[in-house]
């Protein structure tokens, strides 16, 4: 049996470090980022990395969805849920956009992160408004700057993109276009 | 070379361009142009448009005459805007296909873009989202925001506004009874739950047949059959039916 002060040190088994991970993002109830999770579990990255991989797969079936977003991870009701969350909730939804929006919302998340110029681009047309509302929806945000003259906004998916579309991670996107000739 | 060119376009130029520094058709312009054999500074694209458009408006010429212009004038202004900038060099022939290559990979780019969109709103239109628990602040319903008291008593003073003015006094006894009221508001959410404030008045025709519809509301809203909610400051404020719990009932 080792002392208390060295179990406290000791790294925890996945399950038990799954565990833990499945408490604090009940609790916390908003996207947490990786870099938080480590310190609040006081653990490493890939420990947390295989903890989520395993709560993942421990939800499987069940009424509760770990959701993975970039670097952030939140708890979620499954999707399957969504008709009877719906009828306690009455969440306020916008429950259609626009085809323009479906259009920028498809070529952030495929290509993010992207500056608008990039996005107008390959759409052909202004998206200052489009992004706009998008952005206030909360669908996407500002995920840096690129490094190029007038650091232009880059633009990227949120946790809640994925919320409205119910998938587990980006990667559960149908697979991305090819990129079309590399002219620039 | 130019001279192939021209005996090839000059059956059946696509526009023949009428200009002091060049006289001809437009195609032989372009394959000029590339070859920096004609100085097209000295060339108003803008007055050799406005005079092309005036023509088709006379006559106006097949869908391919008209996209061969718009590719031929595209290619002027390309080209016409690359000499203005020197760092921008355009080359020749090779340099037109990969042009048109970049455009069509474009096109490509976007269609595939657009069938991905279109997966993305069928999947946002099964509705199957993911929900954070109740603390998230933007998913609680906003309808349970509560009205103040003011908002509500100025809402209806507006309503008591809108009302023709008292005719000539007629003392004749009205008979408005607040069970009556009480029943017509209840049968009036079950047909529409959600109702607009002015809208409860609809067919109050007289002050006191609004005041005892207005009592009818706040009874309504005591014993927790109705709520009214409000979008935001100065909003218009809504009625809402609402079940009675059981503790309500009990209560």
């Amino acid at each position: 049996m080792s002392s208390m002060v060295e179990s406290a040190t000791q790294v925890r088994d996945t399950a038990g470090l799954s565990a833990a991970l499945e408490a604090v993002l009940f609790t916390l109830n908003r996207p947490v980022t990786i870099l938080e999770l480590q310190d609040i579990l006081q653990s490493t990255l890939p420990d947390i990395e295989a903890a989520a991989a395993s709560l993942g797969q421990a939800l499987a079936g069940r009424g509760l969805f770990l959701q993975r977003h970039q670097d952030q991870l939140q708890l979620v009701t499954d999707p399957t849920q969504a008709d009877v969350v719906r009828r306690v909730l009455r969440p306020e939804y916008p429950s259609r956009l626009s085809p323009a929006a479906y259009e920028t919302l498809a070529i952030i998340a495929y290509r993010q992160p992207l500056t608008r110029a990039r996005i107008e681009e390959i759409r052909g047309v202004n998206c200052e408004a489009v992004l706009e509302s998008l952005e206030e929806k909360g669908l996407i945000e500002e995920t840096g700057r690129l490094d190029a003259p007038g650091t232009p906004r880059l633009f990227g998916t949120t946790m809640k993109f994925l919320q409205i579309l119910g998938l587990s991670s980006l990667d559960e996107l149908p697979p991305p276009p090819q990129s079309a000739s590399t002219s620039s | 070379m130019s001279r192939e060119v021209a005996t090839e376009v000059e059956r059946d130029p696509v526009y023949l361009v009428r200009t002091s520094a060049f006289d001809g058709p437009i195609e032989l312009l372009l394959t000029l142009a590339q070859r920096a054999e004609v100085d097209l500074g000295a060339i108003p694209l803008a007055s050799l448009t406005d005079d092309y458009l005036r023509a088709i408006e006379q006559e106006r010429p097949p869908l391919d005459r008209l996209a061969a212009f718009l590719v031929i004038g595209a290619r002027l202004v390309q080209l016409k805007a690359a000499a203005l900038m020197p760092e921008a060099q355009v080359g020749e022939e090779e340099d037109l296909e990969a042009w048109e290559d970049a455009i069509k990979g474009r096109l490509e780019e976007y269609k595939r873009f657009k069938e991905l969109a279109e997966s993305l709103m069928r999947r946002h239109a099964s509705g199957r989202f993911t929900f954070a628990g109740l603390l998230e602040p933007d998913v609680i319903p906003q309808a349970r925001v509560q009205v103040s008291l003011d908002a509500l008593a100025s809402a209806f003073q507006q309503v008591l506004d809108r009302l023709p003015p008292p005719g000539p006094v007629t003392v004749e006894m009205e008979q408005v009874s607040l069970a009556d009221k009480l029943e017509e508001l209840r049968q009036m959410l079950v047909r529409q739950p959600q109702l607009n404030f002015s809208a409860v008045f609809r067919h109050s025709r007289t002050r006191l047949e609004a005041v005892v519809t207005f009592l009818a509301l706040l009874e309504l809203i005591r014993i927790g059959e109705a709520r009214v909610a409000q979008d935001g400051a100065f909003g218009e404020i809504s009625v809402h039916r609402q079940e009675r719990t059981k503790h309500e009932l009990d209560g």
